[in-house]
């Protein structure tokens, strides 16, 4: 097929050959697939975690909080990242009509991603995390991905200044702006400052903390998980359906619009937070809006394939990719849903929020991957689909693993929710146990765990129809093309603004940051200046040595994937625990830990509720204090010694980062620590604990979990002032 | 408090702002998207992924890439 948009007169163009590097793709390929497996075995090794507890082993590095980290990051970014990588490798080439920029950048590529990939599976089990979600790894590994991917946006710039096409497609369109968003995203969170080589604190505090946090950890979701898969959609359902998109102008509103507005819906994580209310509300219009070009993207996405619907009955890449459309229209339904305040009382801190994410991780992305790998194989091993029965088994293992995950979630949140906030005639809680709500979704623990595994074994056998599909493949030699070079003839006199902008890559890319930077910077810049707006209370002191020392703990066990620690100002969780967090409490926490779920109860006022022994029995055996209790046993707390070599050094950086620390305490952090430790151990030896707890990781621990909360929450309650009008 | 601390946060010209610039920018865009002069450009533009360059045989030593 040829068309006549850019090919001006033939006559004094020269003519060029070239090939494409597609020995990048099979390697990006083969990445995907492997590590793909990886992490949907994790996902389903934690689903089974959490409905039957004794799965932890009583190994550390095998536990919920260490292993649910790296499910996440291994299916963000060793899955779908590589799977993207490969996608872009080969669709940009061919969009531009150039081989990429460099065979050696695209090598440092591939193999610099696999290193962080590897250095992420080593540390996070292993505790090394910075705790804030999606963003873990520490920064040497944050440092390695600034640069790896530099290298990627060299290595895509460059094929782009060297194309001869002169109009970047839409798919390009969406490939910059992932790459130009994801690297202002990824260096504004990870600003740290390092204690060791595998200690850092997080710049920011509390509030700030939570909104720089979940800025990013949306649009980690929107630029890693939506655009770039957005640009693939543009390229593969084209080309495998052999017809252009159904409406090339919806497709840049869709782009210009989903770009704009996405920056903007972070907020929608933190409502009802100490977060403030124009925030809160501005994230919520801005993730309503959101439907607009995301269902325009849906809609462009589906109706390309009008008059070729029989191909999604008989090929299966075009099948899983039709079938991701429709769980990104639903989920991006459900997003925007969850974003309205009323609806996201109900579902957040549920497990409807983890049901959410995964018909788009799932139902989106991996469907969407599925249908990119079916059609790449076969075209990069010179080869036929193995099976198409196979792939068809796949598809049903997969849809119907998928909505086992999504119903079974939808009910466990909402009978959780409905449970959390039930009140009798007399205004009180009618289940006051946290255990009660827990208990009775466990069901739907083994449901999930169940749709899971089917999920899995959907992917095998994707693995082994790859592997067939691509042993049979017959070797050929590497194609050589001719086309045009790009040179002035090619220009449009009089064309539009736009159209103009469209053959220009670079002021392209700069206006797509502008359009990420305005939502950005309106709502951080303000955040970035909370000290002038957060009224400090005095009450409110730094952690004391081993309370910090204690935190770490916390952080490094990863509490925060299954407690939060903010109380939203609703009368059932007042009633259940305490007052409202107020934003002048967190000043001191970097970083914060208002986590994103609760399959355990809110911590954020636990502090003085329970006698030492309590916890000391709690952390030892969940079930020894609460029946039915489904966290693991920290056994391992019992037998680590607190390493105190480099407390003083903790407290220094957190006196760096503007934590009200005295010199003498960071000289004295030690014997302060000591001390404290001495003086809970002596409560826990008078209950008959060994007197050589007192040098042990879990005394640390209930020194942190002791102070939560404790200060603000010791004030009595002010009465609220009202305007002068309202008095009668 | 928690009164006190959001009256202090009171940014209404933010979300006003955010609201101004986004109107301004998608009326650009639509503009410039649905100019009748366009369309049959952008007709012809998404026919970009389905054409290939003409393939002209194998890779032989030394040749360009």
């Amino acid at each position: 097929m040829s068309s006549t948009h850019t090919s001006p007169p033939t006559a004094n163009r020269r003519l060029e050959t070239f090939s494409y590097d597609d020995q990048i793709v099979k390697s990006f390929v083969i990445a995907t697939v492997l590590w793909g497996a990886v992490a949907i075995l994790l996902g389903v090794v934690i689903a089974f975690q959490l409905a039957e507890w004794r799965l932890n082993f009583g190994v550390p590095w095998l536990t919920f909080g260490r292993l649910r980290p790296l499910h996440t990051n291994a299916a963000i970014f060793a899955f779908c990242g590589n799977a993207i990588f490969a996608g872009i490798y080969y669709s940009h080439q061919r969009l531009c009509k150039a081989r990429l920029f460099s065979d050696l950048l695209s090598r440092i590529h591939f193999w610099g991603w696999q290193v962080i990939i590897v250095l992420a599976a080593v540390t996070l089990p292993f505790g090394i995390t910075t705790g804030k979600e999606y963003a873990e790894l520490e920064w040497p590994i944050d440092l390695l991905i600034t640069t790896i991917w530099v290298v990627f946006a060299v290595n895509f710039f460059g094929t782009l200044v060297r194309r001869r096409e002169r109009h970047i497609y839409v798919a390009i369109w969406f490939y910059i702006a992932t790459i130009v968003t994801v690297a202002v995203l990824h260096i504004v969170n990870s600003m740290e400052l390092p204690v060791t080589l595998l200690k850092s604190y997080s710049l920011y505090s509390g509030v700030q903390d939570a909104l720089v946090q979940w800025w990013y950890g949306h649009n980690a979701v929107a630029f890693f998980l939506t655009t770039p898969f957005l640009g693939l959609m543009y390229y593969f359902i084209p080309k495998a359906a052999n017809r252009p998109v159904y409406w090339y102008r919806l497709s840049i509103i869709h782009f210009w619009s989903l770009v704009f507005i996405y920056i903007w819906a972070g907020p929608h994580h933190l409502l009802y937070t100490t977060l403030p209310e124009w925030a809160q509300t501005l994230g919520m219009v801005f993730s309503i809006a959101l439907w607009m070009p995301s269902w325009g993207g849906m809609i462009n996405g589906l109706m390309t394939l009008r008059g070729v619907w029989d191909k999604v009955r008989t090929e299966p890449g075009l099948r899983f990719m039709a079938t991701s459309l429709t769980f990104y229209g639903m989920a991006t339904f459900e997003g925007p849903l969850l974003s309205i305040k009323s609806v996201n009382a109900i579902a957040h801190f549920t497990d409807w929020i983890p049901g959410h994410v995964h018909s788009g991780t799932i139902g989106w992305n991996y469907m969407m991957i599925a249908g990119v790998l079916f059609y790449l194989v076969p075209k990069l091993w010179n080869s036929e689909l193995y099976s198409k029965k196979l792939a068809n088994l796949q598809f049903w293992f997969a849809t119907i693993g998928l909505v086992f995950y999504i119903v079974s979630m939808w009910v466990a949140g909402i009978t959780q929710s409905l449970m959390w906030r039930a009140m009798d005639d007399a205004g009180r809680l009618i289940y006051p146990n946290f255990i009660e709500t827990v208990v009775k979704i466990v069901p739907m623990y083994w449901v999930r765990a169940i749709g899971g595994t089917l999920v899995l074994v959907s992917f095998f056998l994707m693995i082994y129809n790859l592997y067939m599909t691509a042993k049979r493949g017959k070797k050929r030699g590497v194609e050589v093309y001719e086309s045009y070079a790009l040179d002035d003839s090619s220009l449009e006199p009089g064309a539009s603004s736009h159209r103009k902008l469209e053959g220009l890559p670079m002021v392209f890319s700069v206006l797509s940051v502008v359009a990420i930077l305005v939502g950005s910077a309106i709502e951080i810049v303000p955040s970035l200046m909370a000290k002038n707006y957060i009224v400090k209370m005095d009450v409110v002191r730094p952690y004391t040595p081993l309370e910090l020392y204690g935190r770490d703990i916390y952080i490094r066990e990863g509490c925060y994937t299954c407690h939060s620690q903010t109380v939203r100002p609703m009368t059932h969780e007042v009633l259940r625990y305490g007052k409202p967090s107020e934003a002048a409490e967190f000043v001191y926490d970097h970083p914060f830990q208002w986590g994103s779920k609760r399959t355990g109860p809110d911590l954020a006022r636990a502090g003085g509720k329970y006698p030492h022994m309590w916890h000391y029995k709690h952390f030892y055996d969940p079930r020894a204090v609460t029946a039915g209790s489904i966290m693991p046993r920290y056994t391992w707390l019992f037998d680590n010694k607190i390493d105190y070599s480099t407390l003083s050094k903790k407290l220094a950086v957190m006196k760096k980062l503007g934590v009200p620390y005295a010199t003498e305490e960071i000289t004295n952090a030690v014997a302060i620590a000591q001390a404290q430790a001495a003086e809970i151990s002596k409560e826990l030896v008078e209950n008959g604990v060994p007197a050589k707890i007192e040098q042990m990781e879990v005394v640390a621990l209930i020194s942190y979990m002791q102070r939560l909360g404790v200060d603000y929450g010791q004030l009595p309650e002010t009465p609220v002032e009202l305007p002068s009008t309202e008095v009668k | 408090m928690k009164q006190a601390v959001l009256s202090h946060w009171d940014l209404p010209w933010l979300p006003l702002t955010a609201m101004v610039i986004f109107i301004v920018c998608f009326s650009a865009y639509v503009y410039w998207t649905f100019r009748t002069d366009n369309e049959s450009f952008y007709e012809d533009v998404s026919q970009i992924p389905l054409e290939d360059p003409k393939t002209v045989g194998p890779l032989s030593k030394g040749q360009w890439q």
